[in-house]
């Protein structure tokens, strides 16, 4: 993963070694040498160098922890990440969870209440919903609730906090920092929720089939209980896998959004990394990604061995 | 087994019961003007071909049909210990709850897929327990002795969850929850084709101690006729949704007077008896959108007449038995050929 990553950033147009080299050249007169060897300095990176000796010193550095400085800013890549993944964890983490836990809740309702009006209206919603890209919502946020109806003080929500506002565990800070979330969240939830909400009602519906349900109301036992233990508890199931797959993509899905609401996460890093063809952050959140999907599968194994416990194997079998 | 000479009282009473599904060719009538009664301590087996309407009726009769079934008409009666009587049709949900399983309890066709995957036995136990207000400590002791009756190892199955137990063992389990609240009626459907042999065996055996011990009516579905003739004082045959001949057991089987119950008979293999023919019955049960005029068995039946294909047989009472009913119109004839066919063996 990290040596295909590696690899293919190298391959995209638009060095910006060269371009500084010819920048250089032009705005000062330089000869090549002399401005290949300024923007050696300044770059503390030699792209002309062979591929295979960039790499195996890429590697060595990637196992003592060091993912190297930023072409631009020289600052190193490890700080940057952990600066920034922490934004997008918290808002695409807090998305998933409420936009998971809604989708659930009323995914089994309209299941469990199929053909009435709840599911019908829900079952529209949801539907509309999963068809609508995720950065058509954002925009229609910032342009209809932001520009035209003036219903939300949007140019003060941009952003990951309000500049000034000093950090600490206390409750203005972190109220400051939900509202300034607000935005990306209520985005993650409205997009993510239709499908969720979709999924779940299918699968309760095929669990409302099983037979161990009917068995369980002819038990007699209260509709809670039915609905948790028996119902929720098995058609969710299915879903586990879908949410550590999510997991995975934590970062990847935030670019958009991030950029368009000005949200400091990973996402908007890489987006801009991109512009100006910084290769070693670019490199830093790949590699991020890889091991939010790496971790994502682990997350599926141990939730799913939670929920089931007949992948909970060996550990009772003993005695 | 013979049923004691002042009859027992009658605790469940079902009368005119018509049940039917909605499908997408029409309205299907899988239980049409079923009527029988269930004394205290007695065990009716339902008998006859799959697709009859047996599981229908036992689902029918705890309200626990699926979405598209529905009971059209008829009458469910409950008798309850203190004397007082249930209208099961008219109950409440909140009624119903209580009255399933303290009253009336089931054991389903398959138990493989009769527990919940994800919780432990157990819970299982106690979910059931807390539903109808038994308290935790009663349940579990309950359960455990329940447990040694129908020969499990009581602790090794309380705490496990259900697929670390066998086929036969999830039946027993079944059987034991099924009694947990002393219900007066347990409705069984096959809760014995998906075992082995000698699993069935030790099933009907526990059954039948259990049922000495405890003293509960049993509503038990079976294709297999030599399970039911061991296990029950009544046989009710069934085909295409309807009871067609009804009567003690010893009655029904030595002294079939309904074509389909004689071709049933004719159909089962008997260990003892070693070369005897076996007779399939010819042809498939009719479509339930839209029954055959006339008597249902008609067109698979080699005693039809102009009259069975016309006109449906009335509900006739045996002149040797009077707890013995049949609907046909050949009764005598068909006493005959199944008395010759015995005394051949
Ligand atoms: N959910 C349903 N929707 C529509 N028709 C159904 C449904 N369940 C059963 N039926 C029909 O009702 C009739 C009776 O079915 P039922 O399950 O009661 O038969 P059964 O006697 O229990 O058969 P088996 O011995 O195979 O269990 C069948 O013709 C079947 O096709
Ligand atoms: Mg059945």
């Amino acid at each position: 993963m990290t040596t295909f990553t590696f690899i293919l950033i190298r391959q995209m147009p638009g060095n910006p070694f060269s371009i500084k080299v010819e920048q250089l050249m032009r705005e000062q007169n330089l000869t090549v040498e002399e401005a290949t060897n300024r923007a050696g300095a300044l770059f503390d990176f030699d792209p002309n160098r062979p591929l295979l000796e960039q790499y195996t010193e890429y590697m060595g550095k990637l196992l003592r922890g060091d993912l190297g400085k930023s072409i631009i800013s020289s600052e190193p890549v490890m700080n940057m990440l952990l600066r920034f993944l922490p934004w997008t964890l918290f808002s695409v983490g807090l998305g998933l969870l409420i936009s998971f836990g809604l989708g659930i809740l009323i995914g089994m309702l309209m299941a469990y209440w199929r053909g009435s009006l709840f599911d019908n209206v829900m079952t529209a919603f949801a539907s509309v919903m999963y068809g609508i890209p995720d950065y058509v919502i954002a925009l229609l946020l910032i342009i209809v609730a932001g520009v035209q109806l003036r219903i939300l003080p949007f140019a003060q929500m941009l952003g990951g906090s309000t500049p000034g506002i000093e950090p600490g565990f206390r409750l203005d800070y972190i109220l400051d920092l939900l509202f300034h979330a607000f935005l990306p969240v209520f985005t993650y939830v409205i997009t993510s929720l239709g499908g969720w909400m979709l999924t779940m009602k299918s699968s309760t519906m095929s669990t409302l089939g099983e037979d161990y349900i009917t068995v369980a109301r002819a038990r007699g036992l209260s509709q809670r209980r039915l609905l948790t233990a028996y119902i929720g508890r098995n058609a969710m199931l299915p879903l586990v896998t879908r949410l550590a797959i999510s997991v995975g993509f934590i970062v990847g899905g935030a670019v958009i959004i991030e950029t368009l609401y000005q949200y400091p996460g990973l996402g908007r890093n890489l987006a801009t990394a991109i512009l100006v063809r910084d290769y070693t952050v670019m490199q830093g959140i790949f590699l991020v990604i890889a091991i939010s999907v790496v971790f994502s599968n682990i997350l599926a194994d141990l939730l799913f061995g939670l929920l089931d416990p007949r992948v909970r194997l060996g550990k009772e079998d003993a005695s | 087994m013979t049923v004691t000479p002042a009859a027992p009282e009658v605790v469940l009473s079902v009368r005119n019961l018509c049940i039917s599904y909605l499908t997408r060719r029409g309205r299907l009538r899988a239980v049409n003007k079923v009527s029988f009664d269930l004394h205290a301590g007695e065990t009716l087996a339902l008998i006859g071909e799959s697709g009859c309407g047996k599981s229908t009726i036992n689902l029918g009769l705890i309200r626990l049909l699926p979405p598209t079934g529905t009971i059209d008409s008829g009458e469910i009666v409950y008798r309850r210990r203190d004397g007082q009587t249930v209208d099961v049709r008219g109950l409440t949900t909140g009624q119903l709850r209580q009255f399933l399983w303290r009253e009336c309890s089931m054991v389903f066709q398959g138990a493989l897929n009769s527990l919940n995957p994800v919780i432990k036995i157990s819970s299982m136990i106690y979910d059931t327990a807390a539903a109808h207000g038994m308290d935790k400590k009663e349940a579990r002791d309950r359960a455990l002795d329940l447990f040694q009756k129908v020969r499990l190892d009581p602790r090794r199955v309380f705490n496990a969850y259900p697929h670390e137990l066998s086929g036969g063992m999830r039946q027993r389990t079944l059987l034991a929850t099924a009694l947990l609240l002393r219900p007066q009626v347990v409705l069984m459907d096959e809760p014995t084709t998906a075992v082995d042999i000698l699993t069935q065996r030790s099933i009907i055996d526990v059954l039948k101690r259990l049922r000495e011990e405890l003293n509960f009516s049993v509503i038990f579905i079976s294709h297999d006729l030599a399970v039911a003739a061991e296990i029950a004082d009544t046989v009710a045959t069934m085909y295409a949704g309807e009871i067609i001949e009804m009567g003690p057991v010893a009655e029904v089987f030595y002294r079939p007077r309904h074509a389909y119950t004689l071709g049933l008979l004719e159909a089962a293999p008997r260990l003892s008896v070693g070369r005897e023919e076996l007779h399939s019955i010819p042809g498939s049960p009719p479509d339930l959108v839209e029954p055959p005029p006339g008597c249902r068995f008609h067109l698979r039946c080699r005693f039809a007449t102009d009259e069975c294909r016309t006109t449906p047989p009335p509900l006739t009472t045996a002149p040797e038995d009077e707890r013995h009913t049949v609907a046909c119109y050949h009764t005598a004839t068909i006493l005959k050929t199944r008395q010759e066919e015995l005394a051949r063996d």
